[in-house]
């Protein structure tokens, strides 16, 4: 799909979040979700399988997300895969963050981490990372077990890298 | 050559006379003989017309007495005969004159037609001689020509051959110079490559090896580490990793 048809969902799922009142929390419910189909193949080759009709596809979103993310973010995420945009998930995911954050004057600091940050973890480290790019964040963790331990945070095109996994790999190649 | 032609006509004119003249003075050999010769003749034992007359008769007595002077009288002649014979020194002159003529004649005869045709003969032997002189010295001339020729051309053959001898050797040298500064190249290259080879090698395995090193190590190090990342680790490694953006 191009990017001005991800803009344009983007947009769209900002402007149902906004209408229900709870934009950063589907921003954020959705960001999680796209990273939970990133990390399975079978989800995310069955939400964009057309073979599959779209009223079973919605019922699998209802099925693995109805209970515990907010409505709102449900029916975005339905909306999106009905229309059999199921593989752009992701997209359009990372595209509603970035232009949430942007309304908002803020960039998106994608947090790879092995555990889930508190949330004086997050504001801490958003404090921490605005005093070191000098921009003002917002935190997105990302539970990756790949990271083995610490803490991988990308901010646009700048990547600050502090992962036990880094540094093994950098022992490797210090042989 | 004239002296030569003239003395042997001479030579073969006095050959003729007396080669004649010894036909006449063959008559007188002797005396006895030219008694007996002439007795014989007349009485015809030798073929002669003097007999016949008188040995019919001898039967006769009275006719042998009359025969017996006829002898007596034809010995006496025959003896004044052969008295007279000519003399073997002294010729007689109608000899001399005839074989002088003879002789003038011959004399002239050659003097007309011989000697001429000698002359022509020998002069065209002589004019044959110097022309096959001639073309003897041609010959020769035109050998020495060829030999010098052929001398020449061996010459230029010899040198010839003698550059091309030399050329090919300084090609046989030029080539051997080639080849041997090639294979020492390829020598060279080969030192080169295998060194190279060797090199490339040694880092290959070295570089497995550290591999395998760090595979172990790292490996090793993975296991600790996760074994003793547990939530405190993590918890730890966050707060530090916050603290270190915090003061870069």
């Amino acid at each position: 799909m191009s990017e001005d048809r991800i803009t344009k969902y983007a947009e769209a799922v900002l402007a149902v979040a906004s209408a229900e009142g709870g934009g950063l929390e589907v921003e954020d419910e959705l960001f999680r979700f796209a990273r939970a189909v990133e990390g399975s193949d079978d989800l995310r080759r069955t939400l964009s399988d057309s073979k599959i009709p779209a009223a079973r596809r919605q019922q699998i979103i209802e099925d693995l997300i109805g209970g515990q993310a907010t409505p709102a973010t449900t029916a975005v995420i339905s909306m999106i895969v009905a229309a059999g945009r199921g593989g752009d998930i992701q997209r359009i995911a990372d595209e509603v963050v970035a232009l949430g954050a942007a309304s908002r004057a803020k960039a998106v600091a994608e947090v790879y981490s092995v555990i889930e940050l508190t949330e004086d973890q997050q504001a801490r480290l958003a404090t921490s990372l605005q005093s070191a790019t000098g921009k003002e964040v917002e935190i997105k963790v990302i539970i990756d077990e790949s990271v083995m331990g610490g803490l991988l945070v990308q901010i646009e095109d700048e990547v600050i890298d502090g992962t036990v996994r880094t540094r093994l790999k950098q022992l490797r190649e210090a042989f | 050559m004239k002296k030569r032609i003239f003395v042997a006509s001479i030579l073969g004119a006095l050959l003729l006379t007396f080669g004649m003249a010894g036909t006449a003075s063959a008559a007188g050999a002797s005396a006895e003989e030219c008694i007996l010769t002439e007795w014989l003749e007349e009485k015809g034992y030798l073929g002669g017309d003097h007999g016949d007359g008188h040995s019919g008769d001898h039967a006769d007595g009275h006719d042998g007495d009359h025969a017996a002077l006829h002898d007596e009288e034809l010995l006496k002649d025959i003896k004044k005969k052969c008295k007279e014979a000519p003399d073997y020194i002294m010729p007689e002159l109608k000899e001399v004159i005839w074989g002088g003529g003879a002789f003038l004649v011959l004399l002239g005869l050659m003097m007309w037609k011989g000697f001429p045709a000698v002359k022509r003969i020998m002069n065209e032997r002589s004019e044959k001689i110097a022309s096959d002189l001639d073309q003897a010295d041609q010959a020769k001339a035109d050998a020495q020509a060829v030999k010098t020729q052929y001398e020449a051309e061996l010459a230029d053959a010899k040198s010839e051959a003698s550059r091309i001898i030399d050329e090919a050797r300084q090609q046989a040298e030029s080539l051997r110079s080639d080849l041997q500064e090639r294979a020492e190249s390829d020598i060279a290259e080969m030192r080169s490559q295998a060194a190279a080879d060797l090199e490339a090698a040694r880092e290959r395995a070295m570089s497995d090896l550290q591999a395998e090193v760090a595979d172990i190590v790292v490996g090793a190090a993975e296991r600790v580490v996760e074994a003793n990342l547990d939530a405190e680790a993590q918890t730890r490694l966050i707060e530090n990793y916050i603290d270190q953006v915090g003061s870069d």
